[in-house]
């Protein structure tokens, strides 16, 4: 029974979209590099209008010791399971970027105080996989990939992390790494045997923080891999130049059929569009291109820094974020090589356009969002890596991250910021804490992939 | 064995042997210091120093501008005499800044990047 607790997901995404609506979402909220000597957390954020405890974290599940810097989540299973009577949707899996430890939270026992059931060792995963810095987690069927971004030395490609479904190291996914020079995000659609992966940079590139200068000395990603899924190895490169520096977040369409998908280039802001054409080959076209935008402070304009991206469970809109000039968009892709935008809103960002949402301060700008099945509510995060936040978000470190929450409209577009809901973790209890991704209990638009 | 002092907690002051890096020997006698990945790759356990001398070869996280104003990644430096410290985020004024509006000059870029400033 997927949306009620914990369950193998839904039979189609259209089955997902019909789902109970989240009363429940988990967000991890970060200390490392904020000053405050505490361990990073999971919190349980009320998602329940009719709740007293609406709009409020109601837990807090502290990691066992500081500086893991959590970031990106996934859950042990999804609707790549469905139909698997023995696996449920239980274990987020939350790395530590910084540590190179997997934490296994338990959601199912007492959704509303989730606990840690597992540890797999940062230590023992490089000294037998010799990988480091995890990001995105995917189940695969009944197991667990996770890209780690660089080997034991935070030097580049890294590789993927292959987890069984009691959380034991099996080893390296990947056959080979090809000639890869990066990695970052990653999705796939089994029936076409494709995954697609991005680039962002070596561990030691990204985290001590961002020098534009590398990026012209090649130390940041411009490229998309597609794989051979079932050979684990790298077969086709699409080299985006200077449309696609820094090409983050990357999606397929939810329709297991598709071959349609989307990245977002961070640097150069733009969206890239890419498919498998009738013949065979993989194309790629920029659909998407947000102007950079001038500043009294700034020698140079502003770029978006589309630090994230998103398509909603029934293929219809597409949500990308422009994190250092405060919007977030929607466009409809119907017609995904004829994205039309059809809403937006302003929270944080450098452009000062909207510096307090709902009473509330916003430091930094909207930087990861998760959208319900539904397609209605979207809820935004706004801190995008500690020493990132430290370099153009300053002020964060005091006032701590907010989450909002957006009301999309799926009949006509269109986005519009909630006024009953807003989240300062500017007043979390240790104090000011930076809050990221988010996922619910009942599967979300960003884990659920379809065999 | 060195002496370590804390200038921005009360100039407290510690005693090293230098087997081990600082972060450790300073933790393990009950000095809370911010860290994250234990091989000096990612800054969090940045500190300020104002006086002495340590061995940093190890580190790949700072940039040559950064090293300039005197930032240690104490996770793998070792004392190589007595040192004066700024520790935390207190000590981090100059260690994060705005690469569009303050860019690095070639010769500030980190060292395995950077050209020669007499190149410039």
């Amino acid at each position: 029974m997927d949306g009620l607790c914990c369950g193998p997901g839904y039979s189609s995404p259209s089955e997902a979209v019909r789902a109970p609506r989240e009363k429940l979402l988990y967000t991890i909220a970060i200390y490392t590099g904020t000053g405050i000597q505490k361990p990073d957390y999971l919190a349980t954020v009320d998602v329940d209008p009719e709740s007293q405890n609406y709009s409020q974290v109601i837990h807090r599940l502290e990691m066992p010791g500081i500086g893991d810097e959590l970031h990106h989540m996934g859950w042990n299973a999804c609707s790549s399971c469905h139909g698997d009577e023995k696996m449920t949707r239980k274990y987020l899996l939350v790395p530590g970027v910084r540590s190179n430890n997997i934490y296994v939270i338990d959601t199912a026992n007492n959704p509303h105080a989730p606990s840690l059931h597992k540890v797999v060792d940062g230590a023992k995963i490089k000294s037998k996989t010799n990988l480091s810095g995890p990001h995105t987690v995917h189940c695969l069927g009944s197991e667990i990939i996770i890209s780690f971004l660089g080997d034991a030395k935070g030097e580049a490609p890294g590789g993927y992390l292959h987890l069984n479904k009691e959380f034991e190291i099996v080893g390296r996914w990947e056959n080979s790494m090809g000639d890869i020079p990066f990695s970052y995000d990653f999705w796939y659609q089994p029936r076409h045997n494709v995954m697609v992966s991005s680039e962002w940079a070596a561990p030691n590139t990204f985290m001590p923080g961002f020098d534009l200068e590398e990026v012209g000395h090649l130390k940041y990603g411009r490229r998309l891999h597609i794989w051979d899924f079932e050979k684990k190895k790298p077969i086709e490169t699409m080299y985006l130049g200077e449309d696609g520096l820094i090409p983050l977040e990357v999606k397929f369409m939810h329709d297991p059929n598709s071959t349609h998908g989307f990245c977002g280039a961070a640097l150069s802001a733009n969206v890239i569009h890419f498919w498998k054409s009738k013949n065979g080959k993989w194309e790629w076209e920029k659909i998407i291109d947000i102007d950079n935008e001038p500043h009294p402070d700034w020698p140079i304009p502003i770029p978006g820094v589309m630090s994230a991206l998103l398509v909603s469970m029934d293929d219809k809109y597409l949500y990308i974020n422009n994190w250092l000039h405060g919007d977030m968009r929607q466009y409809n892709i119907s017609d995904p090589h004829n994205p039309v935008l059809t809403g937006q809103i302003w929270m944080g960002g450098l452009l000062g356009k909207a510096p307090i949402v709902n009473g509330v301060k916003v430091a930094g700008g909207p930087q990861m969002y998760q959208l319900s099945l539904d397609g209605k509510r979207m809820y935004v995060t706004t801190s995008l890596f500690s020493t990132w936040d430290n370099q153009f978000y300053p002020e964060i470190r005091t006032d701590g991250g907010v989450m909002v929450m957006i009301d999309c409209d799926v009949e006509n577009g269109g986005m519009k910021i909630n006024k009953d809901f807003i989240l300062d973790f500017g007043k979390e209890p240790n104090g000011p804490s930076r809050c990221h991704e988010s996922r619910y209990p009942g599967g979300d638009c960003t884990s659920d992939i379809w065999l | 064995m060195n002496k370590i002092t804390i200038a921005n907690r009360n100039n407290a002051i510690f005693k090293v042997k230098g087997t081990k890096p600082l972060l450790s020997e300073l933790r393990s006698q009950g000095l809370d210091l911010p860290y994250g990945c234990q091989y000096g790759g990612c800054i969090t356990c940045a500190a300020k120093l104002i006086n002495g001398e340590v061995d940093q070869r190890s580190q790949v996280a700072l940039n040559n501008r950064q090293i300039n104003n005197g930032y240690v990644i104490l996770c793998v430096a070792r004392a190589k005499t007595d040192c004066t410290f700024d520790i935390g985020v207190e000590s981090h004024d100059k260690l994060y800044r705005n690469p569009f509006i303050d860019p690095l000059d070639p010769h500030e870029l980190k060292s395995n990047i950077a050209t020669l400033k007499d190149n410039n």
